[in-house]
């Protein structure tokens, strides 16, 4: 390639690129479907938002494929879960995709787990001897709502600051979404007498009953939380650490993971632990993500006559988990049927 | 947390009665209550050493891993596979051929640090140790920040020209280098001193076009002797005296699948002693290599690497072109020429048969060009090499592999043929940061 033609070519090349940026909506790369889910919903039409990993898959274990860095290189704004969920490809993806912006630290990177309550927050030294811990903490937070919440309020705000013409829309959609998780979490009734704000802050207390119980509104308690109250308590077993905020949210206890450690497969000893401590504790349902292979959930499930629940942990996971809120509902539905 | 947070009631209650809370703002409920829950996060990091304000000083650590590469070793040369290689006809003598000792071998131990340097650049460097060495690999400074898909690395690296030149040993699928590669190169492979500028252009698909300027140190096809290194027969010539052009394209596919291809030239200039036990002499003039190369995967839906597929190929063909500067045994061919043209390649394949556990194959086939043309203007034509490898390989953790790998290899050393099996059982250890994982 001779000088002048290299120089054509970069020629061309900036010239797109800044044809790209004043053109059409904002380009919105996710690394997850579920923070796909939330990004639209507060995008709209200004912008196309696509997910470097789809529900089917696992987060933890992605090639930095040529297709993502692509993905990468056009993002407009790249938005991450975090908590060292993506640390083995995220890095590649960022290096190669020659985006500047987007790496971490630049003004078109987002870590959306800045503000989101982290469960399982190593307080010892660790040690890989544990299995795939992460020193940041749990990084499944998604399955929490309110987590959700606090997700579209961070994304919101940094589109905000990326796209400023489009404000007013995106404080509009927030506003939306946030009624309408509010709404399925505690009943639109209740939204509508109290806002969801002050549910919500009065649900973290743990004064959610005795505030409804004040008011006399215990009777219009609707959404999760009425369809998971019956179940406080209640213990299941999952695969993988992947369910253990939402069940913090709704009150349950994973007596037991299938796995003997993080991102370690079950062996038959651990497997059998499983088995007497399900009979132990008459536990009969057993949680596990579609990305997990089932056979060792139904050896056990066969065991103790328990029933397996495969219900997605993120969005697109199965058909009917079609975005965030859907896949709340159905693993509250599932659960409160089964239970 | 019933208890932990009665004190806000007050604050809540407040809020309730001030009517709705704007949403971005921090005076609504939740909002308090989400702060006040911060902030207790916030005193307890800095009393909990390991998390909060002091992971946040320790992010300025570099990341720190170290690779411990060892095996178990077995062949059944008369004179050990490392001789073989050296004198695979067409081929040798090649320099640092690579070859294990029968029984315990410790190859290396690699220690990888790598760190963002400031909002510029991004720098790595691998030291390799051995039981009796040290020896820096790589030492690495990238651009982070250039515009129109461009990237600037310098300092000494693996040549990117293709997908197993870059790799670092551990990352291969199968215990040994690429027959083709390490007649050409050497067991190390080509690594240099030198600059590489790439380019990600604004192509729908993915494309990559890269340019490398190297020192040019390989004793085997880019050698530099100079005056000193050769009785002051030599001219010294300045570096850089290798430079190498490269394309990678990856289509758009669909689903799991990916595949990349690749081209790839290099040239430069080469000086070498001519000792076949009768000749003496020096040689000067240039080597060019030039090939092409492919990766093909699948990343199926199953955990643990079950279903996965990776397959791989390369095509690489050499030429050197020498003039024979001066010779005390054969004065009258000083001015003549030496060329030499080799090629080779390989295909291997492995498969994720079950969870954590792999199995693959590999054909090596150098030398469907095998030919020299020596200074009294005699050409040797020379035998095919080739080389079928098999290997299981079992990962308990993304930080472990146990590999069993076995090679039938038929080598043409002075032109007899040579039947050697070897038996490798490695292990493989990483201990520190999490690497990520290059496609």
């Amino acid at each position: 390639m001779n000088i002048r033609s290299t120089t054509s070519l970069i020629l061309t090349a900036a010239m797109l690129s800044t044809a790209q940026a004043l053109a059409g909506p904002l380009i919105i790369v996710t690394t997850t479907s579920d923070l796909k889910s939330i990004t639209e919903s507060i995008a709209g039409d200004r912008a196309t938002v696509s997910a470097i990993c789809e529900g089917t898959r696992d987060a933890h274990y992605l090639q930095a494929r040529p297709s993502f860095i692509m993905m990468a290189r056009d993002a407009d704004l790249w938005i991450r879960a975090g908590m060292e969920l993506e640390i083995g490809w995220e890095p590649m993806i960022l290096d190669g995709a020659r985006n500047p912006d987007i790496r971490v630290g630049g003004p078109r990177h987002l870590d959306a787990s800045e503000k989101v309550l982290k469960l399982d927050v190593p307080t010892q030294r660790l040690s890989r001897a544990l299995g795939d811990v992460h020193p940041s903490g749990n990084p499944h937070y998604w399955t929490d709502p309110l987590n959700g919440r606090i997700v579209a309020e961070t994304i919101a705000e940094r589109l905000i600051r990326v796209d400023a013409a489009g404000a007013e829309t995106y404080r509009a959609n927030l506003a939306a979404f946030q009624k309408a998780l509010d709404e399925r979490m505690f009943g639109a009734d209740l939204v509508q007498r109290f806002g969801g704000s002050t549910l919500w802050a009065r649900q973290l207390q743990g004064t959610l009953d005795s505030f409804l119980g004040e008011n006399g509104a215990s009777e219009m308690l609707g959404g999760w939380v009425a369809r998971m109250r019956p179940l406080k308590g209640r213990r299941i077993v999952t695969y993988h650490k992947n369910w253990t905020y939402f069940v913090n949210r709704f009150g349950l206890e994973v007596a037991i993971e299938l796995e003997p450690k993080p991102g370690i497969p079950p062996s038959p000893a651990h497997l059998s632990r499983v088995v007497d401590l399900m009979r132990e504790q008459g536990i009969n349902t057993i949680l596990i993500a579609p990305i997990y292979p089932p056979r060792a959930a139904n050896r056990v499930a066969a065991d103790v006559r328990a029933k397996v629940l495969v219900r997605a942990h993120s969005v697109g996971g199965l058909p009917a988990a079609s975005d965030y809120l859907s896949l709340i509902d159905e693993i509250v539905n599932d659960l409160a049927e089964t239970l | 947390m019933a208890t932990r947070y009665k004190n806000l009631t007050v604050t809540i209650v407040a809020a309730v009665l001030s009517g709705s809370a704007p949403l971005l703002a921090g005076d609504d409920p939740l909002q308090a209550m989400l702060n006040q829950i911060r902030e207790e996060e916030q005193t307890a990091g800095v009393a909990a050493p390991s998390s909060g304000l002091a992971s946040a000083i320790q992010s300025f650590n570099p990341d720190i891993s170290v690779v411990i590469d060892s095996m178990v070793h077995g062949d059944d040369a008369r004179r050990g596979i490392g001789r073989i290689l050296e004198g695979t006809d067409g081929f040798g003598p090649v320099r640092e051929p690579g070859g294990f000792d029968d029984g315990f071998n410790l190859r290396e131990a690699e220690l990888f640090i790598s760190s963002v340097v400031d909002p510029y650049f991004r720098a790595y460097t691998s030291i390799v140790v051995t039981e009796d060495d040290a020896a820096l690999e790589e030492v690495v400074v990238q651009t982070t920040g250039l515009p129109y898909g461009l990237q600037l690395k310098g300092g000494k690296f693996l040549s990117e020209f293709s997908r197993s030149n870059s790799q670092h040993p551990h990352d291969w699928d199968f215990v040994d280098r690429p027959l083709v590669s390490g007649l050409i190169f050497g067991d190390g492979g080509l690594v240099e001193k030198g600059v590489q500028l790439s380019w990600l252009a604004p192509t729908p698909f993915h494309l990559l076009l890269g340019t490398e300027a190297l020192q040019g140190e390989n004793e085997n096809m880019f050698g530099h002797l100079g005056r000193d290194d050769s009785g002051g027969t030599l001219t010294d010539h300045s570096g850089p005296r290798l430079w190498l052009q490269w394309i990678k394209i990856a289509p758009p596919l669909w689903g799991g699948h990916e595949a990349q291809f690749g081209l790839f030239h290099g040239y430069g200039r080469h000086q070498d002693e001519w000792d076949d036990g009768i000749n003496d002499g020096w040689f000067d003039g240039h080597s060019r290599f030039l090939g092409t190369d492919f990766v093909y995967k699948y990343d199926a839906p199953h955990a643990y690497g079950k279903g996965d597929v990776t397959v791989q190929g390369e095509y690489m063909y050499r030429g050197k072109d020498l003039t024979l500067e001066a010779s005390q045994s054969s004065p009258g061919l000083v001015g003549n020429s030496r060329v030499d043209q080799q090629d080779g390649l390989y295909l291997q394949g492995a498969y994720g048969f079950a969870p954590r556990w792999r199995a693959g194959l590999r054909w090596d086939y150098v030398g469907l060009t095998n030919r020299s043309r020596l200074p009294d203007r005699t050409t040797q034509r020379f035998d095919e090499t080739h080389r079928l490898s098999a290997m299981i390989d079992f990962s308990p953790t993304e930080f472990s592999r146990l590999r069993l790998q076995v090679n039938r290899g038929e080598y043409f050393v002075d032109g007899e043929r040579e039947e050697v099996y070897q038996v490798f059982f490695q292990a493989l250890f990483t201990l520190g940061a999490h690497g990520a994982h290059k496609f």
